[in-house]
């Protein structure tokens, strides 16, 4: 009886709370943007995040030093599910990105964040001898890290191998890089940045122009940022309401149950509403880097900024991308845009942080 | 904030090592500076600018359509209809919904017998704007609507539109008197002030009734406001105000006189204007050749352009109202007015004609080679004697004639409601030292006295001049309107007998043995009228008995002025035949024509409505 107590009374409840604060505005905004067409989405959506949740608990019982030992089996498992989505993946508007599974489509480029975050935690804590790495260490990551990178590229899927890019290198930096090295490499990308231009594709290319100049096409990326921004603005200080919004219900807003959702909720609970949100995100991150200090060892420390990593990076992009400071690329919220893989693997991270925290008691 | 760093200070790991520590401090903080720029934007977006994005959001779903009037008609005295409206479909399409353009364009070049190609070239291009509605084709028959109507519902994107097109009934031979729509030019745009009801592409009456009536045909248009969805569907409507339809045009028109009078014509160039020389209403207008005014109802091709504007024959000029001609012959009718009235002459005095007459070093010849001997007023009326008039013309001299001419109504606008009116001209000594810097010669005074000086008049001031001759001295306006009210410019204070004497010598023209016009006498009705020639190029005599050998160009101008009945007339019917050749024998019969078509129409009694005979 007293060890269950011992249990509850260590976990960290004000993670849950946040990020189940965050789901409830996440819901609404979903239900409003599905009205009228169909509710499924909307069912679907609870559906995973009870599926989600359930993940979490079992994520948060296991002690995650286990993932010391599967690192490896766990990367190579993702190799795999990266090469078979191109072999096999849907085919939708382009780009081979779903694995279906049933009924169900997952994502395995989702699942890639989380494990490259592992993964690297992992290397770090077999190299934590080491003060500083040079490139000679960082050539085996660097490597590691290119071949998910480089397979999600190929899916195409820009967002997400840019997210995984910069985690991986937020967290080497955290790792610890020698100064001279670090300046080297900035230098080396730098001067790469016009070869790295050339090797976008086209549309690709044209979604970047076009956010540096959205009249290049207003009927195109640019109409999809500027009905964000409309709708964004329009919302005001206290927003339309709830099932208010027009450029929502009205269908201006592209995608606004996935990458666009920022919007509807900036649009019916205008700036009071969206600097909550905006609030509660800043709360999670904290309270994940928090845990990421009092952690009992590096590597759940690395996992922790890992993961706040993640959840800033998605958070970031995808409200800038909505209020016309970034380009428009495919990155969902964490916790609100729709999508199974994703709200997955949101809760598997809060289920590691939540277990990295309770472990920090456990000797 | 509770997740403050400092609170975690009681349980630091110990692998966390300062160097960490101070990289993961950064982190923090550039976790902040990005929430921070996030923060910042949405409070600009959102607070400041708030307002003008809404205003965005509201005409991102607010579509304003406004509903066409529905123009009103034009109608004759009679209440006949000689501008209509006539349902017209055109074939819309909304890109957006057309997936397949290649067989959609197949099947509608098909049903059209167009251009594929270019069919699918036009969807295309509306491709760019993907959810506005485009006219593909416009005005397509009644035969290809049902066409596709019928077929419908496997042309996903495609529909048709109902909407009007006016309608010109009397086609080519009402042309100058209706006029035309046409498109709002960008220049018409930018001249009316803020607030006014044309919006570009919209129809306004470009000439005739069409223009002088815009207002009153035009109406109000209707708008509806209505909210759409991304894709341009209405979800609802906010408001809608229906149009006010334009208010029918009454004119003085006879379409049976103006039918009558452009068939006479038969094409030649000229014109015809008939007036009831009471009320100055006009009963028939005609400019011949007329064109057909559809071609101007929406942008036509350059040749066709092309072709009307080089046309020889000019068919776009009004030549009732913008045709000046010398009035030749018909102008002996006012030198009798304004000799009788200022006591020059009394009806009985005679002039020798010996067929020539002398003045200095000039000798005007009479178009008789042989003369008219002895002639009195009416007689020299009847034969149109030149010398008879040279002699008065002489007598008055030009400052009497022109101060007349004025009185009458010449040398300036008629007053008709059409706005481009020629006004002629009346010379004086004044005009001609201007013009020319010469002084007045005597026998320019001889010469205007027989028409062929340097006077100018149209069609319609010739109406009006003859009618208030006829109708007992009152000037009347020439009014188009039923609406205009009608107007007594002024009386020109001549003995009634000497109108009568005046009436005698005109009715002796076609009634008489030797009248100029006798060959038009019908045994139906009396009709007074004067005969006249206008020689376009001198030298040539116009007394060759026929002109058809002679180049178009050259020929004489054919006039003839005709009332009936003779006392108390009610119609007046002055037409010109350009380049016609003699008067008597041209210009006369059209005249006739039209005067018959009156009392053809009068009937027997007048209650008797004839029956429109198109």
């Amino acid at each position: 009886m007293s060890r269950y107590a011992r249990i509850t009374d260590n976990i960290d409840w004000g993670l849950i709370t946040t990020a189940l604060a965050i789901i409830f505005i996440g819901l609404l905004c979903l239900y409003s943007s599905s009205r009228g067409t169909s509710m499924t989405i909307f069912y679907k959506q609870l559906m995973w995040i009870a599926i989600g949740m359930l993940v979490m608990i079992v994520v948060f019982v296991v002690d995650y030093r286990v993932l010391l030992r599967s690192a490896w089996p766990l990367y190579i498992l993702m190799v795999f599910g990266l090469v078979l989505v191109l072999i096999v993946g849907r085919e939708i508007s382009g780009a081979r990105r779903w694995i279906s599974l049933g009924p169900l489509g997952i994502q395995p480029s989702e699942l890639a964040k989380l494990i490259v975050i592992i993964w690297l935690a992992y290397w770090g804590e077999q190299k934590k001898h080491i003060q500083g790495y040079g490139i000679r260490e960082l050539m085996l990551p660097a490597f590691f890290i290119f071949i998910p990178v480089g397979l999600i590229l190929v899916e195409p899927d820009l967002g997400t191998a840019g997210i995984v890019t910069l985690i991986s290198c937020t967290l080497m930096l955290l790792l610890g890089i020698k100064r001279s090295t670090f300046v080297g490499l900035l230098i080396v990308f730098i001067s790469a940045m016009p070869f790295i231009w050339f090797s976008l594709k086209e549309y690709q290319r044209l979604r970047i122009l076009t956010f540096l100049d959205p009249s290049r096409d207003p009927l195109g990326s640019g109409y999809h940022a500027l009905q964000s921004k409309i709708a964004v603005g329009s919302g005001g200080l206290l927003g339309k309401g709830f099932l208010e919004g027009t450029q929502t219900q009205l269908r201006f807003l592209p995608e606004h149950h996935t990458d666009f959702i920022f919007s509807v909720v900036a649009e019916e609970w205008g700036f009071a509403g969206s600097a909550l949100l905006l609030l509660l995100y800043v709360a999670l991150v904290t309270k994940i880097t928090q845990i990421g200090f009092k952690a009992k060892d590096r590597f759940g420390t690395m996992i922790c900024f890992g993961v706040a990593a993640f959840f800033t990076l998605h958070i970031f992009i995808n409200i800038a991308m909505a209020i016309g400071i970034f380009p428009v690329v495919g990155v969902p919220l964490p916790f609100i845009s729709y999508g199974g893989s994703f709200m997955l693997i949101n809760w598997i991270c809060i289920g590691l942080v939540l277990n990295i925290a309770w472990r920090r008691f456990m000797f | 904030m509770n997740w403050n760093m400092n609170n975690t200070n009681n349980i630091p790991g110990p692998h966390i090592d300062d160097d960490l520590k101070w990289k993961a401090k950064i982190f923090i903080a550039f976790v902040f500076v990005l929430f921070t720029i996030l923060l910042l934007r949405l409070m600009n977006m959102q607070v400041f600018k708030g307002s003008y994005y809404e205003s965005l959001a509201r005409n991102n779903r607010i579509r304003i359509v406004s509903i066409p009037a529905q123009r009103g008609k034009i109608l004759d005295r009679n209440m006949e209809v000689l501008a209509d409206n006539r349902p017209a479909y055109n074939l819309i399409a909304i890109p957006e919904d057309i997936s397949d353009v290649s067989s959609i364009a197949h099947r509608l070049a098909e049903i059209l017998g167009s251009d594929e190609e270019d069919m699918v070239q036009r969807i295309r291009e509306a491709k760019k704007r993907p959810y506005n509605p485009v006219a593909l084709a416009k005005d397509i028959s009644f035969h290809q609507m049902a066409s596709i109507e019928a077929q419908l519902y496997t042309l996903p994107g495609v529909s048709i539109d109902a909407t009007s097109e006016r309608d010109y009934v009397l086609k080519e031979l009402g042309s100058h008197v209706l006029g035309f729509l046409g498109e709002i030019s960008r220049k018409q745009l930018d001249d009316l002030k803020h607030g006014s009801p044309y919006a570009p592409g919209d129809p306004i009456g470009k000439t005739g009734v069409e223009s002088i009536c815009e207002e009153t045909l035009r109406g109000t248009k209707g708008v509806r406001i209505f909210e759409v969805d991304a894709m341009g569907r209405k979800t609802k409507i906010l408001d809608e105000k229906p149009p006010v339809p334009g208010q029918d045009v009454v004119l003085t028109i006879d379409k049976r006189l103006q039918l009558a009078a452009y068939k006479s014509m038969a094409g030649r160039a000229g014109s015809v204007v008939a007036m009831d020389p009471r009320t100055g209403d006009i009963l028939a207008m005609v400019s011949s050749p007329g064109f057909d005014p559809h071609v101007f109802l929406r942008p036509m091709a350059p040749e066709v352009w092309k072709g009307i504007v080089e046309d020889p024959m000019h068919p776009l000029e009004n030549r009732p109202i913008r045709g000046q001609y010398s009035p030749g012959s018909v102008f002996k009718v006012i030198i009798a007015a304004l000799a009788l009235r200022n006591n020059f002459i009394t009806p009985q005095d005679t002039v020798y004609c010996p067929g020539a007459y002398s003045l200095g070093d000039s000798t005007f010849k009479c178009w008789r080679r042989g003369g008219h001997g002895n002639v009195d007023l009416v007689s020299a009326l009847a034969q149109s004697c030149d010398v008879y008039f040279y002699v008065l013309g002489e007598r008055l001299g030009i400052d009497r004639i022109s101060a007349f001419c004025l009185d009458l109504g010449l040398g300036r606008p008629t007053g008709i409601e059409f706005k481009d009116e020629l006004s002629g001209l009346v010379p004086t000594k004044e005009w001609k030292y201007r013009r020319f810097g010469e002084q007045w010669h005597k026998g320019e005074s001889v010469i205007t006295a027989i028409g062929q000086g340097f006077t100018l008049v149209t069609p319609m001031q010739m109406a009006k001049v003859m009618s208030s001759v006829v109708n007992g001295g009152n000037v009347m306006t020439p009014r188009i309107l039923a609406s205009t009210e009608i107007n007594m410019e002024r009386t020109l204070n001549i003995r009634e007998a000497d109108l009568a004497v005046i009436r005698e010598g005109l009715k002796a023209v076609v009634e008489s043995e030797k009248g100029t016009a006798r060959a038009v006498r019908d045994p139906n009705f009396a009709m007074g009228g004067k005969t006249g020639t206008v020689q376009v190029v001198s030298g040539y005599t116009s007394n060759l008995p026929d002109q058809s050998d002679l180049p178009y160009k050259i020929r004489d101008h054919a006039w003839f002025f005709g009332f009936s009945p003779v006392e108390n007339p009610e119609i007046v019917a002055v037409a010109i035949i350009e380049h016609g050749g003699s008067g008597s024998s041209i210009a006369a019969p059209v005249v006739r024509d039209v005067i018959k078509e009156y009392y053809a129409c009068k009937g027997p009694g007048d209650e008797q409505v004839c029956q429109d005979n198109r």
